[in-house]
Formats: C-alpha cells, structure tokens, sequence
C-alpha cells in the first residue's frame, strides 16, 4: 500500500515477546477501506487469541477536517461484543505517523510491559516500575524517560491492574471514549500502556486536487453556523443535549479541539486556579480537560457542582476508570462527594447503562437516538478515521465526498457499494 | 607524491571530509552535494586520523564549516605538516567558511602553522563595529583584533570566467561567517561577492557591509607544489543551492588527482551483513535514530543554545546531523549493501545510544534547570563521530554496490 499508510501491520505477541510485521496489501483496503473496517477483519483474522488491535482510518492524519481518528477493536469485557472504540486528541494522528497502519496484540505479558512505537519501530518494554502508578504519573514517567512531552501513552491507571469491569484506556491524563471496559483487557495482558510517537510522512497520489478539495471543504465548512461553536457545551448541545455553557462557564480556561477538528469538543476547565489567568499556571494541577460528555451531564443532574464534577472526572482518569460509569453508579448510590466518591472506586462494578448497546463507543450518542443512521454515521467516521461528534455536525462531509478523497489520496476506487459491504461487515 | 595513481578515462575522486574537532554540521553539506554528484568513495577523518596519515588514500580533503581555531589546534603542527605534504604532492584541498580560513596566513598560535596562502581577510577589524542582529554570532576575538560577520544568508557570487571554468556566471550562495578576501594575484581569484539579495541579514551597517564584501574574493584558487587550495568563503556545498554546488564539482574535477580504479571485492577483513545479522542492526540503528530524532523535535522548540568553543549551537543543529543519517536508512532498508569491518555495527548501535542518552539528558537538564553546556558539548562530538561512522558504512556499501554494477 503506497499512499495514505505505512505499508506495515505489526503483530504482537505479548506471550512470547514475538513481533511479526506484515505488508498493508491493496486488496485488503480495497475490500475492507480501512480503520475499523480493517481492524474487524484482523480482529477475526486472529480471533482465537482474542487480540486487542489497534488502526487508524484511511484518511486520520491527513488535511480532511476532523481527520483525527484511531480505532481500538476488541471484544468489550462488559457486552461481550467485538467493539471499537475512539482515539481522539492527537492519539489517532500519532498512530497514523508512528510507521504502523495496524498493531495486531495477542497473548497476555508473564509481567508488566508497555509497548513503544516509534517510526516503525516497535518495542516491548517492561513496566515493572510503572505498574501501581496512576495515568498521571505513568503518562509523565514515560514522557520524561523518553524525553518527548508530544508522546501519546494509552494506558491504564489502577482501575486496569486490579482487573475491574470499568477500567478504561485513558488518553494521556485524560478520559478517553473507553466505554467498552478495554482498560480491564489491557490489565489481564499485563499491558500497562502503549507509548506512540510518529514523526513519519504520509504520500498522498494527487496531493494538489486533494490539497485544493480540503481547502474547499473547510471554506465551506467555515460558513456553516453550526461548526463555529466551540467547547464541550457547544458539542453537548449540537448531540441533543442540553447547553452546559452557563454550567462551566465560570471554570473554562480554554477550548480544545483534536487534530485537525474545527470544533473544539474538550474544554480545560480550572478546579484549583483562577479560570482567567492568561499565564502559566503554578499550581501543580489547576484542572481538567473535560473530554466527555455524558459524565459531566450525568453528575449536573445529580446535583454536583461544576467543579465538584471536575473533581470528580479527574481522579476517575487518573484511577483509569469510566467516568459515565462512575457517574451512573455514583447517581445510584446517592453519591456527591467526591472524595466519598473516590473512595468506593475498588467496589464499582458493571454492567452500566452507559456502556450502551451499540458496538460503537456511545461517547459520540449523548442525546441521540442511537439508531442505524447513528450508526452508519459512526461507522463512516470509524472506517475513514474522522471524529466521530465531529461527523456529525458536519454535514458538508458526504460519504460521496469523503470516498472521492480516499480515491484521491490512494489512486484507488471506493464505491458507495463497498462502503455499504465494509458497514455491513463491521454491524454483522 | 607525483601521481596518487595510474592514468584512467574514469575519475572516482577519493573524498576526506574532516569531521574531527572543530567541526560543525556543515560538512553533512559536502556529504550531500558529493552524493548527489554520484561521489561515493567517502572517508571521514579526524584529526587524528589526518596527524596518522589518512590523507594518504584520499585525492581530496574537505573541510567545512565549524571553529577554525579548535581545528586548527586539533590538528597541531603535526597535522599541518601532513596536510602540506599532501597539497604540494598532488592533492586538493577544499576549505569552506572555517575550512577557508584555515590555510589564510596568520601569525596566531595554531593558525600559524597553517600559512599556505598568502590572501587577507577583509573582515578584520582593531574596532568592533555595532551589530545589528545575532550578536552571538556577529564576531570571534582574534587576538587583540576582530573578525566580524558583516551579513548571513544568501548572497550574490559572480565568478570570474577565469579559464578553465567557463564564462562569467552570478548565483547566490549562503554566507555563514566565511571569509570575503583579497589575494595579489587576480588569476586566483574564481569568484567575487557582487551583491546582496533580499535573503541576506544585515549585522552591520549597509555600508560597512557593501565596503567589506563587494568586489572581493569569494573563492580563491591557488597552487601548492603538485596540488591546489580552493577556498570558499560562502558554503557552495549548501545542498539548497545547486548552481554553487555545480560550481564547486566542477572546480574540483578540474584539479583533481588521477587515481585508482576501486576492487570490487570487498577489503579484506570486511563482512557483507546479510540475514537476521542485517536485519537487527538495521532494526537496532533505525531505532536508536529514531529516539534521538524524537527528542531533538521536541528540543527545538525550547529557547536553549549552547556556546561552545567559539561557535554557538542552537538545538536545532542535532536534527540536521541525525535527518542526514534518517534520510540514508531508507535505503539501506530497501536492501542496499552493508559493509563493515572490526564490529563497526556493533559500535554504530552503542553510539546511536550514547546520543539519545545524551539528548534525553539535555531535556531532563532543562525541564530541571540545570546546566547542559558539557552534556552539549559531549553530544555534539558523539554526533560527529556517530554520523561519520554510519556515513562510513553507508557510502562503502554504495561505493561497492556502483562497483557491481558497473563493473568499473
């Protein structure tokens, strides 16, 4: 595969520390487009390990705005469903640069490993002196030693190790779109997390006409009302959801988007420092980066104040635990203080609501009905690697226009016909 | 020396670049344009290899930009009687910018032992102008005087047409502390500096700098016994600027030595990778670049620089080193010979970690605030030797692999 991809497939054996690599044929891409499209079918290709695999979409990485996806496929410990979940931030593009179009990891590390992936290189490293940090603390461990603060570490904080059903894969020191309980898969392999830097380069077959297509779509995009709001209240309400605005207002710092996205759907609100500061802040942890709706709506509604709700999804991403879950058990059991809340972290157990029903992280759904156009609009977003909210605003980026930019990108051809086959494969 | 070999319709120049003490990146330039030239029999050499007689299997010795007095003093009377030796018995002797101002007359210590050619420099001063930009690198104590760096960046070159080099010609060439000179005899002289161009950074004054380059030497040519100097006071290696680089080549084929049609059986005691062997020190070396490169990004981006001799080294000089040897993995990956000798994969790999040692110790030294100055000065010296050391490997693979398939 010469453009859009690395032309590499890693397969990892945990196990026996084995690591294989194979080529990104075109005929796989022309059958199966990319991203979850793909990670399905190497999911199926080596089902009896029960793997965890990891991609990006076709087009993550590239100048399509919102091209900022990954996907991780696995069957979700909670459903029991072979699922996806999202990699937002800058996770997906990293991914996509890191010289790997796919990591296929199999079998379970006799004791802590994390793996890193760099520029086509991959690396089992042990983790002994990682395992029992937070996300926090494993996140900064790994950045120092590497000595790169744009290294993005998946990984698990203590929710993971002690195996619980709501152990999510955190993004950095953030909450991801984790709803599946893949942190707890993480945890059974011994992996404590996957640190991915790609200072790679990607090929593009037409770079002018796709170059001048982006630039089109994101003039037009500009003009749209709907894609000038900024903010996780602003995405909140585009999902159906009621406006947080008023909510978080008093704590924003600042928005912000990931790679690529016009709209920004994360906000950093302040707990510990005064929200107007301009400067660098003193204060070791003055707050959070908000990257998940659902919780924070769910804590509004029983009552908890914004910075009490902040409170509250920091430490679940530093534990590693799903914070919609926290919030629906939390809501449950009465809970509202935080650190009441922290403490029962170790008894929290599934199933929840909000893990949903869908093989599709409900991250994207707040407020929606999670029907089959929700569904397929997930799937586009999963296949080509575009954000999955994000999509769904965006109503200038038609499957016909995205598969023209995927042909464009590739010098290959995508149907409409096959992105119906791949949708139907991943739905089946 | 009256012939550094036999008589031949194919001329392979034998290359010495110095990377020793005293040098900077730039002689990853003259790596560059010489490959692009289709040049691949390369020697890196260091001081120390030129004081034990290294010059002795090459035609030509480059020497590029970086700190004229350390290299002066690396190489010690010792080395400039070698390097005399092989100047007046046939060979040529490339100077750039540090490397020109190397063999100038002068009666400073080390410099001294260097006096080949009788040009002045005429950006000499007892008084220190005032500097417009850069101070850090507008000027060098040299004794109780000044050299002073009148602009940077492009600047327009006129050559002389002196024959045999063809007619008149202007480009732009990049100035970067190099020399402007006068030399007595106008038949030395191959290029003028003529003009400035909208790219050229003014550090003093207009005028002063119009009066300290304009209508003097850029590049002189001037004989030695057998041999030649071709000093550059402008980087006409600089890879951006092609129609130096041409000027460069050509100057060079034109004084060049004979000399011998490479084996095409690998030297003895060389070993061809091949297999798992191959693969691992591809994997290991990529790996260890790619550390490096990882870190060296991230440097980039925090105000830190470093002055070290006499010359000052932003952080972004550690990329330029590790992407000159980035750039080259892709074709020993795509299956290009691998020739070494003595464990020199084995060395290779520990200095590619030595270097991302040292580069992850500079960002821990300054998210901690501590001083980097000797972490620095021992990186950039592991990357000298580390660069050269792969460039080693990479170009006697190409140089065999041209041999094969030419049969030359």
């Amino acid at each position: 595969m010469e453009y859009l991809a690395s032309d590499k497939i890693a397969i990892v054996d945990l196990g026996s520390r084995d690591i294989t690599e194979d080529e990104l044929d075109e005929d796989l891409v022309l059958d199966k487009i990319g991203g979850a499209g793909i990670t399905k079918h190497l999911y199926d290709q080596y089902a009896s390990d029960d793997p965890i695999v990891l991609g990006s979409g076709l087009l993550t990485g590239t100048l399509v705005p919102g091209a900022s996806l990954g996907i991780m496929t696995a069957k979700s410990p909670s459903t029991g469903k072979i699922s996806h979940v999202p990699l937002n931030l800058d996770a997906g593009m990293e991914l996509k640069y890191s010289g790997f179009d796919y990591i296929v990891i199999k079998g379970n590390a006799d004791k802590p490993v994390y793996l890193w992936i760099h520029d086509g290189i991959l690396d089992i490293n042990d983790a002994e002196a990682l395992w029992g940090k937070d996300t926090w603390a494993a996140t900064d461990h790994i950045r120092s030693e590497m000595g790169d603060d744009l290294i993005q570490v998946l990984g698990i904080g203590q929710a993971g190790e002690n195996g619980s059903d709501l152990a999510q894969v955190g993004i950095n020191y953030w909450q991801s779109a984790d709803r599946m309980g893949f942190g707890k898969l993480f945890g059974e392999k011994n992996l404590k997390l996957m640190a991915i830097r790609g200072m790679g380069l990607l090929e593009i077959s037409e770079p002018e006409d796709f170059i001048d297509d982006c630039a089109e779509l994101i003039k037009t995009i500009r003009t749209d009302p709907a894609t000038g709001k900024q903010g996780i209240a602003a995405a909140a309400a585009a999902l159906g959801e009621e406006d947080l605005g008023d909510y978080l207002g008093p704590l924003t710092h600042r928005h912000m988007a990931c790679f690529n996205t016009p709209v920004a759907t994360n906000t950093f609100v302040f707990t510990d420092e005064d929200p107007a500061l301009l400067k660098e802040s003193t204060v070791p942890e003055p707050g959070f980066l908000l990257t998940d709706i659902s919780p924070l709506v769910a804590l509004k509604k029983a009552g908890l104040s914004a910075k009490d709700a902040g409170i509250i999804l920091k430490v679940c991403a530093k534990y590693g635990i799903d914070g919609a879950a926290v919030a629906e058990l939390s809501a449950k059991s009465g809970l509202t203080d935080p650190a009441e809340i922290e403490k029962r972290f170790p008894d929290f157990k599934g199933p929840v609501e909000s893990t949903g029903k869908s093989i599709f992280s409900p991250w994207a759904a707040f407020g929606k009905d999670m029907g089959e156009n929700w569904e397929r609009r997930q799937a586009v977003a999963y296949i080509l690697g575009l954000h999955p909210i994000w999509l769904q605003m965006a109503t200038e980026l038609t499957e016909e226009k995205l598969l023209d930019l995927a042909g464009l990108g590739t010098e290959m051809e995508f149907t409409l016909d096959t992105l119906d086959e791949v949708i139907g494969d991943i739905l089946a | 020396m009256e012939s550094r070999g036999r008589k031949t319709d194919f001329r392979i120049p034998r290359i010495g670049i110095y990377t020793g003490k005293g040098a900077s990146h730039s002689w990853l330039w003259f790596v560059e344009v010489f490959e692009r030239q289709g040049f691949y029999n390369l020697n890196f050499l260091t001081e120390m290899d030129i004081v034990k007689g290294g010059l002795e299997t090459v035609d030509v010795l480059a020497v590029s930009g970086g700190d004229t007095f350390s290299i002066a003093e690396a190489l010690g009377p010792v080395g400039a009687i070698r390097l005399e030796k092989f100047i007046t018995g046939g060979g040529l002797y490339l100077g750039s910018c540090a490397g020109a101002y190397l063999p100038l007359n002068s009666s400073k210590e080390h410099l001294n032992h260097f006096n080949f050619v009788p040009a002045k420099i005429t950006n000499l001063t007892k008084t220190l102008p005032e500097s417009h930009h850069m101070k850090d690198k507008f000027s060098t104590c040299y004794g109780c005087s000044f050299i002073y760096h009148a602009v940077r960046e492009a600047v327009e070159i006129t050559t002389t047409g002196l024959p045999p080099f063809g007619e008149s010609t202007t480009f732009t060439a990049p100035l970067y502390g190099g020399p402007p000179m006068t030399i007595t005899d106008p038949a030395s002289v191959l290029a003028t500096y003529t003009n400035f161009t909208q790219k050229t950074l003014f550090l003093v004054d207009r005028k002063l700098a119009k009066k300290t380059l304009l209508g003097n030497a850029a590049v002189i040519r001037e004989k030695m016994g057998h041999g030649h100097l071709h000093l550059y006071g402008p980087h006409f290696e600089h890879p951006h600027f092609p129609k130096a680089n041409l000027f460069l080549a050509n100057a060079m084929m034109h004084d060049l030595p004979q000399e011998n049609i490479p084996s095409e059986k690998p030297e003895e005691g060389m070993a061809i990778l091949s297999g798992p062997e191959r693969k691992g020190f591809i994997r290991d070396v990529k790996r260890e670049l790619s550390n490096s490169r990882i870190v060296a990004a991230g440097l980039e981006m925090i105000p830190l620089k470093w002055t070290i001799g006499s010359k000052v080294y932003e952080t972004g000089k550690i990329r330029v080193f590790l992407e000159a040897l980035w750039q080259r993995m892709r074709s020993l990956e795509r299956g290009g010979y691998i020739l070494v000798r003595g464990g020199e994969e084995d060395r290779l790999v520990q200095a590619a970690l030595h270097v991302t040692e040292n580069i992850r110790q500079i960002k821990k030294g300054w998210d901690r605030k501590i001083d980097t100055l000797a972490t620095a000065t021992a990186l950039f010296n592991l990357l000298n030797k580390t660069s050269a050391l792969f460039l080693e490997i990479y170009f006697r693979g190409k140089l065999f692999h041209s041999i094969r398939e030419n049969r030359i």
